[in-house]
């Protein structure tokens, strides 16, 4: 494009340096076939509907204990869209935590997380943390009875970390027991805290796939496809279709809110964790009160952490990428949805 | 500080049962004591309290370590009521010399009074709390004239005339252990003080010498004003709400409107201006009983006006034509209202069920309930235009209701089409996308 080119995209395109960008995009590759090299993508859109449905909310949504629940009905009952906007935004984080989690989970089986891309697998176990973070802080704000016990649950397992778990849960209550100070917290990590810590994740994630492709350039061609314009354009279809999901559900699968938090109240029956804490659910009530000398739930917790611990060193430990892993990742998946079942059993 | 609460102690103490203080003033002032023996005249001029350090009682230091349990209760009793101050002592209403620490404190010359009978009591109780100039210097707050409305009361006349059943002060308010009627233990409180009735007048056989029912507290427990008083409402009567407490008697024929109308003021007013005030006087016919009875008013709904067997109007109206059409007008007024308050109620629920909130349906529903209300006080003149004119007034504010939820549903619908046309036009985009991906896919394997 030349200089002369005064036409307004033809200006754009010159001042941003479109030709360049298109070039730079055009030398790589990305695969043909398989659904889960989009799983990524999904997941960041997620994340960009979030932050846009939650910039509305949070408009409007006041954290302190004598006016949350109130300002959330306020939000669904009496604003334009509030319901939509309040159950797109729910929605969507059930999906982010899904696709996360799923994500996570093609990486292993594909063993994706090979050398040259340990920094990745990290990068990316981070954002699952921030991610179940938010959904956590998130799940609370609405000062609902659920979101009392939530939180109240929640940081009492918080507390079950080894070493430094009874921090922890001091820190996620702001103080000993879930009060003001709980809700402040968590609206402080949930609007800015974790979104903060996200973006800079996301950012480095993003970073060093464009550092060190997963498709190498030197893979077969029929194997491949031009990364711009088909890839993203697939990529972008998929994200638009994962929008549409969102609106559908939300319009036709309204988000309830419960009745108010009453901390005098004990705790309601039939309230339950979130689907993707299931499994500790079931882990945590069924633990026995003691095991080897101490508290049963403290050591099951002990335990899933130090498996923690080997899942982010996975990279070092299975450099070569082993389909004992692949088969391992099938095993948990399998494992975790059976406790899943057995807590709601 | 000490003395300040002390003080303070006392003044409550003396708030209900008579510590006739001519006994420890005798210990004080020689004025005092010329008072003695006017117990029970109201108007002692000369009563002083005695300063601390004179005060003793000693009849409970000795009476504490008796082994005969009728002697050692009520040193006990005494010192957990709200008499329990060392200057009121035993001696306030047993007499008796308190700083003699033998047996001689039982002095017949200073008017030892071991068991005071029925007749003596309130004299006794009177004696302090009828005597305003010295319970003020108490507690200014606390009222003296317990005595003498009692001596107007039944219960007070029955006593005068040497009723061994009649209640003194101390049947109700207790002996050695009274309470302050605040304390949720005092079986004069607000929430006990129904059973305390219950308890004599639920007993048939004390109740039959005076021809009296004994279902009161029974009906009353199953009535509107029980089960408010149940529900914690504050204002909902119990016994002394319409009976009084120390002037307690039944509100007869002629003046039961005034006991009813001190809350259902409006209800009062249209009554006595309505054909039914004079006709129930001629006739002798217990004004607002007649239609709701007393202990057992069941809550004032449309059935209460018509001519249905059940109607109250039937009772007397049964076969005169005139009463029985207005009878006939003021039901199908009642019903249209009652039917409009609830279509209005039902308007907001369903739009709710179907989470639409409607904004300021909580403040139009109350200005229906309002409505609703004034509707049943103005059937108490039997005037069918004025009620008319009230059931205009619940339809207006059943319409606003309407409005609301109307606006609310549309303003839902508006949205929903925003949102229809914002999901059509996402899928534009899909179907636009998925395309355009086609055609490159065509375009990279070469086909045409």
């Amino acid at each position: 494009m030349s200089p002369q080119d005064e036409r307004p995209a033809g200006w754009l395109a010159d001042r941003v340096g479109w030709a360049g960008i298109v070039a730079r995009l055009s030398t790589h590759r990305a695969p043909r076939r398989s659904f889960v090299f989009y799983l990524g993508g999904i997941t960041l859109f997620l994340l960009f509907i979030q932050v846009l449905s939650g910039i509305l909310l949070v408009l409007y949504y006041r954290p302190d204990p004598a006016h949350a629940h109130e300002s959330v009905e306020q939000i669904i009952g009496e604003l334009p869209y509030g319901n939509l906007i309040h159950a797109v935004h729910a929605w969507s984080s059930d999906l982010f935590v899904a696709c996360l989690l799923a994500h996570m989970f093609t990486v292993v089986v594909r063993r994706s997380f090979r050398a040259p891309h340990e920094l990745s697998w990290l990068s990316g176990l981070a954002a699952l943390v921030i991610g179940i973070g938010l959904a956590f802080t998130g799940a609370i704000l609405p000062w609902t009875e659920a979101a009392y016990t939530h939180a109240r649950v929640g940081s009492q397992l918080a507390g079950k970390f080894p070493f430094f778990g009874e921090w922890l849960r001091r820190f996620l209550r702001g103080g000993d027991e879930v009060t003001l100070g709980t809700l402040g917290h968590a609206y402080g990590f949930h609007v800015a805290g974790l979104p903060a810590c996200l973006t800079l994740v996301v950012a480095v994630h993003l970073f060093l796939l464009l550092r060190k492709p997963v498709i190498r350039t030197d893979a077969a061609e029929q194997e491949t496809i031009p990364l711009y314009p088909e890839f993203i354009v697939r990529q972008a279809a998929a994200q638009v279709g994962v929008l549409v999901v969102i609106m559908t559900l939300a319009i036709f699968a309204q988000r309830n809110l419960g009745p108010a938090a009453d901390p005098t109240q004990p705790t309601p029956v039939g309230a339950g964790p979130p689907w993707y804490m299931l499994p500790v659910h079931a882990i945590v009530r069924d633990a026995p009160t003691e095991l080897l000398g101490i508290d049963g739930a403290r050591f099951l917790v002990g335990i899933a952490c130090f498996i923690a611990v080997l899942v982010a060193a996975l990279p070092f430990l299975d450099r070569k990428g082993s389909r004992v892993t692949a088969w391992l990742a099938w095993t948990a998946l399998l494992a975790l949805s059976l406790l899943a079942v057995h807590a709601l059993s | 500080m000490r003395s300040a609460s002390l003080l303070a102690l006392l003044a409550l103490v003396l708030a209900l049962v008579g510590a006739p203080p001519n006994a420890f003033a005798q210990a004080e002032s020689p004025e005092a004591n010329a008072a003695e023996g006017e117990a029970s005249q109201p108007a002692l001029r000369d009563r002083h309290l005695p300063a601390p350090t004179n005060a003793t009682n000693t009849c409970a230091s000795c009476h504490a370590t008796l082994t005969d349990p009728k002697l050692r209760a009520p040193a006990h009793d005494f010192a957990k009521s709200v008499h329990r101050d060392e200057r009121i002592g035993c001696v306030a209403c047993h007499k008796g010399d308190p700083r003699d620490p033998t047996v001689g404190a039982h002095s017949k010359a200073a008017g030892f009074n071991p068991h005071p009978t029925q007749a003596e009591v309130p004299g006794i109780c009177g004696g302090c709390h009828s005597d305003a100039a010295f319970m003020r210097r108490l507690n200014g707050r606390l009222p003296v004239g317990q005595l003498e409305l009692y001596s107007l009361s039944l219960h007070g006349r029955l006593t005068a005339a040497g009723d061994r059943n009649a209640p003194t002060c101390a049947v109700c308010h207790g002996k050695h252990d009274i309470l302050s009627p605040s304390s949720p233990r005092a079986p004069v409180n607000r929430a006990n003080v129904a059973k305390l009735c219950g308890g004599c007048h639920g007993d048939p056989e004390m109740m039959a010498k005076y021809g009296l029912r004994t279902d009161q507290y029974e009906k009353w427990t199953k009535s509107v004003h029980g089960q408010a008083f149940r529900a914690g409402n504050p204002n909902a009567p119990t016994c002394t709400g319409c009976h009084g407490a120390h002037s307690s008697a039944p509100p007869d024929a002629s003046s039961v409107a005034r006991a009813c109308g001190r809350c259902h003021e409006e209800e009062m007013g249209f009554f006595e201006q309505s054909p039914h005030s004079q006709g129930f006087r001629e006739r002798g016919l217990a004004q607002c009983v007649a239609c709701h009875s007393n202990h057992d008013i069941a809550p004032a709904t449309a059935l209460l006006v018509g001519t249905t067997p059940d109607a109250a109007c039937m009772k007397c109206h049964s076969h005169d034509e005139k009463p029985r059409k207005v009878a006939d007008d003021i039901a199908a007024l009642l019903r249209g209202a009652r039917d409009k308050a609830a279509g209005a109620r039902a308007e907001v629920a369903g739009a709710q069920e179907k989470g639409i909130h409607v904004a300021g349906a909580s403040f139009a529903l109350d200005r229906v309930a309002t409505a609703e209300m004034r509707v049943r006080g103005v059937v108490h003149t039997l005037d069918p235009s004025k009620v008319g004119a009230r059931v205009a007034a619940v339809e207006t504010a059943a319409n606003e209701v309407s409005q609301l939820v109307a606006t609310a549903e549309r303003t839902r619908k508006e949205e929903r089409r925003g949102y229809y046309v914002a999901l059509a036009l996402a899928s534009l985009l899909l179907a636009t996308l998925t395309l355009k991906a086609f055609q490159l896919r065509r375009r990279r394997l070469g086909e045409p």
